[in-house]
């Protein structure tokens, strides 16, 4: 209690200073008076009262002091003072200061913008309930077979088996994508759907913010439809309605009532977080059920199910993981013939959301670290010598009294200071920053989560802290270094730096120079790889072309003629239109999305190879698909209107597939067909060039293109169309939508788009990376010519005697030049020298980033080298002239 | 053993509140001298130390300050313990009895079997 009364105390003590003095100085006034008189009354002169009452007391300041220190909150009253004498001298040196500050703000701000990209991606924690009881079994192909992707679709039995069966797992879910048209509601339009399960919404936990989820017995086939909406469209299409529940939606010519809505945000599963196996949509908009038949194994099945299940609280991943290798062989009682495709590996939802991006952002983070260490060094050379203009008032403080410790306080106060300024000018940049990258960015998962959350805000404030401390101690230390009498004396201010001071400026000159060096060798190695990926030949013609994604619904086009009957007048009426040369259909446009794969059976080359292979990219079209889509028909023909249903099965092949499959033979005339001998082998009658499919760097897989009319399995209910315009294709847009709303008024168009859109896109990733690090690369050099600048610039001063002697001796002007830019050149030298070892040994971890270039790349490395010396060089030029203009007279003068 | 300004601080505290009870109300410099004199002259201090004791002890509540007039009619500040000044003393001052007893049984010639 009493010591609560006394800081209590102090505290008050701490703000009423002026009265508190005035008490003293009289209290001890007042003293001396008593002691005075007392003296007097014992017999003493007046002069000898006085000073025996003098002796007798003490040192008058110091008692003074101890009364002070103990009334106040001595620490925060000079804590104080530090600040506002530190606010005083910033703003005494305006141009230091923004210097400083901007430099600071610039490392400050780049580093949090990264950060908190890093933080949503990879340290949030997801929005759903323990979600490290989430899990995805995906299923595993046999290991050997070439399927190109890890993760596989399951079936309806496997499934159907698992939910019934699974013993770790409190809920499990299948869900599978599909597209949505709705009519009725104003214009059509084609809806991102998923189909789910009933245990897939208690498998996430995430509960609708109106209404309900779908029961399981809901969730059965035959029963009254159910949709789930998304609060996106809720808000968007139908206004946020609170009486939304109960109403009825026309989604493909059905009737599904809405019984819930979703919260925002949650649109799982994005495509990008799922794997490259599957087709799903960039986010979904309504949920409907799943209704898997309960049923027996029927032949011909095409499900796609994705699964995720919630382990039971207290269930390990491994515990799941040999529940899923116990229920592979289950499956394979059931599917002997399919014994060694039923292998699952159970991946939990944080590793599979984050996908690959853990690696391109740590290197971005990396990146921006180098950035704010140049900017740090910079700061610390430049208050280092800001601080040596300063020894003498240092030396005079110590001389006063003050210890070390507290000039070294004063002095972390004011780089603190300044690193505050900094920082906040650092988040403001951060903020744009993170705005401006949300709207360019790639499909990162979560990149659209990015914002400056409270743990983002501490990083930049943790960072500033730091970096207030790294580049203050600098300075603090070497004013702490002092010789009294020596730096006091006249000339002390300019008898140049110690010897320790000037080691360390050029030690962090150095490591500046070599760090740019790095960054400016990655920005220009993923420059060429973006330069190389856009000249690709991606076996097709981008220009003019418009495309856009048609969803029948299957109950308006129940079959097969149907079907083709619409996309033929389809194709008839946008044809016709004025502004289109070429319209053609397609399963999926190149870069569009993933294709059909098969395995393929050649008659003629019995030899299967035990994976089911060989495999091919298998494709259907229309004639003149490869004429809209500009790719060149090397040998024998297209496809034409008598290729029918009824006709002779034929198939155009690309380069890839006849070079692998024929190749010491002409492929035309040769027959191939998918796996299944259920279906006829086609004959081959044209071979076109190869077509880019997932992205510019593939090597192209074996493709056959069969007619749409022809086609054996895949459903022909969604494909693309290709137009190739005559002018603008966005001209077209609009006739191509009435063209295709008088054929059928309720058909939406979905993913309008260009083929030259589908090329960026798809580099976007590498021009992001370019774009990214080449602004770091650019800022770090910019950041290490200031510093040499302001490093040569300084030594130059501080030489200023020393030339005016040489010049008096004899030395030519251009002498003088050569021995500055010599200065200059022999650090930055080192620093570039360094940087090239430090280049070499981390290019390998830059190689997957690559194409077309060589991570070590000899070239590269040299001309970044060069354009380093000749910014070093150009760097140390003005300070060189400086040098050479000296006038010998003055600065023989000069103090 | 504390350092031996703390010891002098707790014992200066001790006989400022002693001399406050024995005296009743006094000013800064009357007390300084009755420590003086208290202790037979063998504490020779500088009496502005007893400020920033007075200070302390007045921050704890353990005396109280009030300006008035001294015997010769000049102005100064008085001070006065307080009922928690009183109970605190007497604490002390047992609490000193005590240690004294014990170190001299450590301290005399014959401690028992």
């Amino acid at each position: 209690m009493k010591s609560l009364n006394k800081w209590l105390s102090r505290f008050a003590g701490a703000f009423n200073k002026n009265a508190n003095e005035r008490d003293l100085a009289d209290e001890f006034e007042s003293h001396f008076q008593l002691h005075v008189d007392d003296n007097l009354r014992a017999g003493l002169s007046p002069a000898e009262a006085r000073r025996q009452a003098i002796l007798k007391f003490g040192g008058v300041e110091s008692s003074k002091e101890a009364v002070r220190d103990r009334r106040g909150l001595p620490f925060l009253e000079t804590l104080l003072q530090d600040v506002r004498f530190a606010f005083r001298m910033l703003r005494k040196n305006p141009g230091f200061t923004a210097i400083a500050v901007l430099t600071l703000a610039l490392g400050i701000g780049a580093s949090t913008a990264v950060f908190s990209l890093v933080n949503a991606v990879l340290l949030k924690p997801l929005p759903y309930p323990h979600s490290e009881r989430i899990v995805f079994p995906w299923r595993q192909p046999p290991p050997g077979t070439n399927f190109g992707y890890g993760d596989i679709p399951w079936s309806r039995v496997g499934f159907n088996l698992f939910s019934r069966e699974a013993k770790t797992f409190e809920a499990v879910g299948a869900f599978q994508s599909d597209s949505f048209n709705l009519t009725g509601a104003g214009d059509p339009e084609r809806l991102d759907g998923l189909r789910a399960s009933s245990g897939f919404f208690p498998a996430l936990g995430i509960s609708p913010i109106l209404g309900r989820t779908y029961s399981p017995e809901e969730d059965q086939p035959g029963r009254a439809q159910t949709v789930v909406l998304g609060y996106q469209i809720w808000r968007d299409k139908f206004g946020a309605d609170p009486a939304i529940l109960g109403r009825s939606l026309n989604l493909n010519g059905e009737t599904y009532q809405v019984i819930g809505v979703m919260p925002p945000g949650f649109v799982f599963p994005r495509a990008e977080e799922m794997p490259g196996s599957f087709t799903f949509a960039r986010q979904v908009q309504i949920w409907v059920p799943l209704a898997l038949d309960p049923g027996p194994p029927v032949r011909a099945e095409d499900d796609e199910l994705a699964v995720v299940a919630r382990l039971r609280p207290g269930a390990t991943l491994a515990q799941g993981q040999a529940e899923m290798n116990v229920m592979a062989k289950r499956i394979e009682t059931i599917f002997p013939r399919g014994k060694g495709w039923f292998e699952s590996r159970v991946t939990p939802i944080s590793q599979q959301l984050a996908g690959d991006t853990r690696r391109p952002l740590l290197l971005i983070l990396a990146a921006v670290g180098v950035v704010l260490l140049i900017a740090c060094s910079n700061v610390a050379s430049l208050l280092l010598t800001r601080s040596l203009g300063r020894k003498r008032e240092f030396t005079l403080r110590a001389a006063l009294g003050a210890n070390n410790h507290r000039l070294i306080r004063q002095l972390l106060t004011e780089s603190l200071l300044l690193a505050s300024f900094s920082g906040l000018l650092g988040l403001l940049l951060a903020d744009a920053a993170i705005h401006f990258g949300k709207a360019l960015g790639p499909n990162i998962p979560r990149l659209a989560e990015t914002t400056l959350d409270l743990r983002v805000l501490a990083f930049a404030l943790g960072v500033s802290f730091a970096a207030g401390i790294l580049f203050g101690l600098a300075p603090a230390i070497s004013a702490s270094r002092k010789n009294l009498t020596e730096s006091l004396k006249a000339g002390g201010q300019r008898t140049g730096e110690s010897h320790a001071n000037a080691k360390f400026r050029n030690a962090l000159l150095v490591s500046e120079v070599a760090l740019a060096l790095v960054l400016v060798i990655a920005a220009a190695l993923l420059t060429q790889t973006f330069l190389h990926l856009l000249r690709v030949d991606p076996g097709f013609n981008p220009s003019r072309t418009l495309t856009f994604q048609l969803s029948l619904p299957s109950a308006k086009y129940p079959d097969q003629a149907h079907i083709v009957t619409l996309y033929q007048s389809a194709l008839h009426q946008l044809q016709d239109l004025p502004g289109v040369e070429s319209a053609a259909i397609v399963s999926t446009v190149p870069l569009g999305g993933p294709t059909q794969s098969t395995g393929v059976r050649i008659p003629d080359h019995p030899a299967r190879d035990s994976s089911g292979g060989p495999f091919a990219n298998y494709t259907m079209a229309s004639p003149g698909y490869f004429s809209a889509a500009g790719t060149t028909l090397l040998r024998g023909r297209d496809f034409t209107e008598a290729d029918t249903a009824t006709s002779l099965p034929v198939t155009v092949i690309n380069n890839a597939m006849a070079k692998s499959f024929w190749p010491n033979s002409d492929a035309i005339g040769k027959q191939i067909g998918p796996g299944s001998l259920l279906y006829p082998a086609a004959t081959v009658i044209g071979i076109v060039a190869d077509t880019k499919r997932l992205s510019l760097r593939e090597k192209p897989d074996p493709e056959m293109f069969v007619p749409y009319t022809q086609k054996v399995w895949p459903s022909l209910l969604t494909m693309d169309v290709v137009l190739r315009t005559k002018n603008d294709p966005a001209a077209v847009t609009a006739a191509a939508r009435a063209a295709i709303h008088s054929v059928d008024s309720d058909l939406p168009l979905a993913n309008v788009s260009t083929l030259a859109t589908l090329v960026d896109d798809s580099v976007i990733q590498q021009r992001f990376a370019m774009y990214v690090i080449g602004a770091f690369g650019a800022l770090a050099l910019l950041l290490a010519s200031i510093g040499m600048y302001g490093v040569i610039s300084y030594s130059t001063t501080q030489r200023t005697q020393e030339i005016g002697i040489r010049l008096a001796l004899g030395a030519q002007r251009r002498d003088v030049m050569a021995m500055v830019l010599a200065h200059g050149g022999r650090l930055a030298a080192l620093g570039i020298t360094i940087g090239l070892v430090a280049a070499l040994a981390l290019a390998r971890t830059l190689a997957s980033f690559l194409y077309g270039v060589q991570p070590a790349d000899p070239i590269t490395f040299a001309a970044v080298a060069l354009l380093l010396c000749a910014v070093a060089l150009l760097a140390c030029y003005l300070p060189a002239r400086r040098a050479m203009r000296v006038d010998p007279t003055v600065a023989l003068r000069y103090e | 053993m504390p350092p031996k300004n703390d010891v002098w601080q707790g014992t200066l505290a001790l006989m400022i509140l002693k001399t406050l009870e024995a005296l009743g109300p006094l000013h800064g410099y009357g007390i300084a001298r009755r420590i003086e004199q208290t202790s037979g002259n063998r504490l020779a201090v500088n009496y502005g130390t007893i400020y920033p004791a007075l200070l302390k002890l007045e921050q704890e509540n353990y005396i109280q300050s009030e300006w008035g007039q001294s015997d010769n009619n000049r102005r100064a500040k008085f001070y006065k313990l307080t009922r928690a000044g009183h109970k605190q003393l007497r604490q002390e001052a047992r609490d000193w009895e005590q240690t004294t007893a014990i170190l001299a049984r450590f301290l005399t010639p014959d401690s028992g079997s």
